[in-house]
């Protein structure tokens, strides 16, 4: 119909297109108000990919120098265009496999968001370790010790909960990320009124986002320990070890648990790009503190990544076992000792504002491929309350007040027991 | 259509013609003897933009994940944007829980041996009536619908073998038809072979497998139809969870909106075929058995 009006030279394509619009337009392209509605709630058939011929010898004609879209001229190809300078935010990396840190076998990564499974169970096993419940004796001693104390402990440290929960604000009541921040500070700052008692205190110091690297083999595995994690008390001295020469000895009897069905490695990040001997404290080799003490974690430190109580301790056993590794790494090589001649030894407490959680671990032995032989210690004293409430409102249930605002069932021996980690090597 | 091409023509008569002429078009065409621009048809203009409806990226994914994944409502329309089930809209927001349905997924590097796995959590699940189980084994966690037992910490097994005797099997262990007895309470029916399980997925539902015969299985489904099925089909042992889902009342209209079913419209119709009780013959033995297997489609 309109064929004639064009020129001989006009494509056949165009040609068949404009003649023939009854089934071959798209709707989307070529819109006619009067069948538009129709067409366009049509789905479109998918249309085939068009074969691409290549001719050798000839070139094909393309609208590049035209520099717009001409129908019936091919697209030109341009060669891909690359930034003759370095551009750090439109960067690129490469395929996994072409990087030149790639390796064939596998690294399982543990850091400070990884949720195992299985818990403190299967930090137990990755870290070759026996749990003993409860405090060792010595810190228990410590922590019974009427020298020990603050004078007027007890309100100093209802003064320092108070602080956190209710008069660190302006608003009604501070968040839970908060107050469990204050509230540590708080308490390590009573603790650190102790110098004078006991100068040896002044040989710490205390360190943030700090970063560790420590790797292990465990069975046929490797296994990293990456990541930043709380809070850590450095140290001059390094910590007197919590069992003797006997009790380590007796650990070879030891059975590690079993989880049968899960795999040991489940929830660990599996890696191909890593550096095999990685191994750092996160400080200089010349750093005067060189031993970590405690390490102090938040359950809330992480807005993205909640973990629940049972994870949680687990990444306690996982950061401190990993402060000790890189530490004996240091002092005896990265080949694996099956009886360390020193054990080194780490303290960790967890808590959320509320709830703590103490615990020692000692490095018996850096030979942890098999389950024989010595193994590590890590003592456990799990869920111990600070205190009961502190509720800035009354709690009211049928007319009848259950709990009164402010303060309730303040529990002294978690303190003490918190003292006695802290003043543990300083005694 | 007639219309539609009249105007076609009549447009091009008045807009390209002079396109064709003028001088400019004469020169950029020196290259190749006249070619016509665009201006030879007209294209037209659209005054809205088609909108993306109803699309489904959220579900198309190439890795499996445990974790619960964000859903466009539809509101019973498809891509196109036309009603294709009425009564679907509004509702509280769900989550999707990928159920990985073929319960006989090896883990890479461990194929053919029955495996073991163990029940870390059971919960209700938004998008279907049954319950769904988070099972752990090997390197990998993923979903499964919970039978009626199933209960946090149990160790479920799953196995391909068909042995010559039938396996004594636990609620909840997934075996090839052919390995159970006859007689035994199933679900999580694959009707091919390495599929992916289809039949009897609802709460509460069972089916029975009445015989085996040469290589085939014949299962009774909760509808007393019967199907047979190759002996290789896995199936779950026992019933699907959630017991009392046909018990729940739902208490209120607003209660079905919560579950985005809208009033159905109250058109007045009379009453007819459809309506009373019917006694009809069951239905003739449906056979899954012909039917080519997936290599070769």
């Amino acid at each position: 119909m309109a064929a004639p009006l064009f020129s001989p030279s006009v494509l056949l394509k165009d040609l068949s297109r404009l003649s023939a619009h009854r089934g071959a337009i798209r709707p989307k392209a070529r819109r006619c108000f009067s069948v538009s509605r129709g067409l366009t709630a049509r789905v479109p058939a998918a249309r085939k990919p068009r074969e691409k011929v290549e001719i050798p010898g000839l070139d094909r004609i393309t609208y590049g120098e035209r520099m717009h879209y001409v129908p019936g001229l091919a697209k030109p190809v341009y060669p891909k265009w690359e930034k003759d300078y370095k551009d750090p935010a439109h960067y690129t990396s490469p395929p996994a496999h072409e990087m030149p840190l790639y390796k064939e076998k596998p690294c399982y990564v543990f850091n400070q968001r990884t949720s195992i499974l299985e818990g403190v169970c299967q930090a137990l096993w990755l870290t070759k370790t026996q749990l003993i419940s409860g405090l060792p004796p010595q810190l228990l001693a410590l922590a019974a010790n009427p020298a020990n104390q603050i004078p007027d402990q007890d309100e100093r440290v209802q003064n320092a909960i108070k602080h956190a929960r209710f008069w660190n604000t302006t608003e009604e009541r501070p968040g839970k990320r908060q107050y469990s921040n204050t509230l540590l500070m708080n308490l390590l700052h009573l603790c650190a009124t102790l110098q004078c008692s006991h100068p040896a205190i002044g040989r710490r110091i205390s360190s943030e986002k700090y970063s560790l690297a420590a790797t292990w083999k465990r069975g046929e595995d490797l296994f990293q320990i990456r990541g930043q994690n709380g809070l850590l008390h450095n140290c001059m001295d390094p910590l007197p070890a919590a069992s003797g020469k006997q009790e380590v000895a007796d650990t070879v009897d030891h059975v590690l648990e079993s989880f049968y069905p899960v795999s040991p490695t489940i929830d660990l990040q599996k890696v191909h790009v890593y550096k095999e001997q990685m191994n750092s404290t996160g400080f200089r080799g010349d750093f005067p503190y060189p031993h970590a003490h405690t390490l102090y974690l938040q359950e809330d430190a992480d807005a993205q990544c909640k973990l629940k109580p049972e994870q949680f301790r687990a990444k306690m056993v996982m950061f401190s076992f990993g402060n000790a590794l890189a530490r004996a790494h240091m002092l005896y090589g990265m080949q694996p000792q099956r009886v360390l001649d020193t054990p080194i030894t780490v303290q960790a407490v967890g808590t959320n504002g509320r709830i703590f959680q103490f615990m020692v671990f000692q490095l018996n032995t850096t030979d942890l491929s098999g389950d024989d032989g010595v193994k590590n210690q890590v003592w456990l004293e799990k869920d111990i309350e600070l205190y009961d409430f502190a509720k800035v409102r009354p709690l009211i249930k049928k007319k009848q007040v259950k709990v009164p605002a402010g303060l309730a069932g303040y529990k002294p021996e978690t303190f003490s027991k918190f003292l006695a980690l802290y003043l543990n090597g300083a005694v | 259509m007639a219309l539609s091409c009249l105007t076609r023509a009549l447009r091009s008569l008045t807009v390209s013609q002079p396109a064709l002429l003028s001088s400019e078009a004469v020169a950029q065409t020196k290259l190749r003897n006249h070619v016509p621009i665009t201006l030879g048809q007209c294209r037209g203009f659209l005054t809205t933009a088609p909108l993306e409806q109803n699309r489904t990226y959220w579900k198309q994914r190439e890795k499996y994940t445990i974790r619960p994944i964000g859903m466009k409502k539809t509101g019973g329309r498809d891509h196109t944007g036309k009603i294709r089930t009425h009564g679907i809209g509004g509702g509280h927001k769900q989550k999707y829980r990928w159920i990985d349905f073929q319960r006989l997924r090896y883990e890479s590097g461990k194929e053919a041996q029955p495996f073991e796995e163990k029940v870390v959590e059971v919960r209700y699940d938004p998008c279907r009536s049954a319950d769904i189980a988070l099972v752990a084994g090997g390197n990998r966690k993923r979903w499964i619908i919970a039978t009626e037992k199933m209960q946090a910490g149990d160790i479920i097994k799953t196995s391909a073998v068909i042995g010559r005797m039938a396996v004594a099997a636990n609620d909840g262990d997934a075996y090839p038809l052919g390995a159970l007895s006859v007689g035994t309470l199933v679900n999580n029916l694959e009707i091919q072979p390495g599929k992916g399980a289809e039949y009897i997925r609802a709460a509460g539902t069972s089916g029975v497998l009445l015989r085996k015969v040469n290589g085939t299985a014949i299962v009774q489904l909760p509808s007393k139809q019967q199907v047979q099925v190759l002996d290789t089909c896995m199936v779950t042992v026992g019933r699907v969870s959630n017991v009392d889902h046909n018990k729940e009342i739902i208490g209120k209209a607003g209660r079905n909106r919560w579950l985005g079913i809208r009033p159905s419209s109250g058109l007045w119709q009379r009453k007819g075929g459809w309506a009373g009780r019917k006694i009809k013959p069951l239905p003739p033995m449906k056979s899954y058995i012909n039917l080519p297997s997936l290599s070769t489609v």
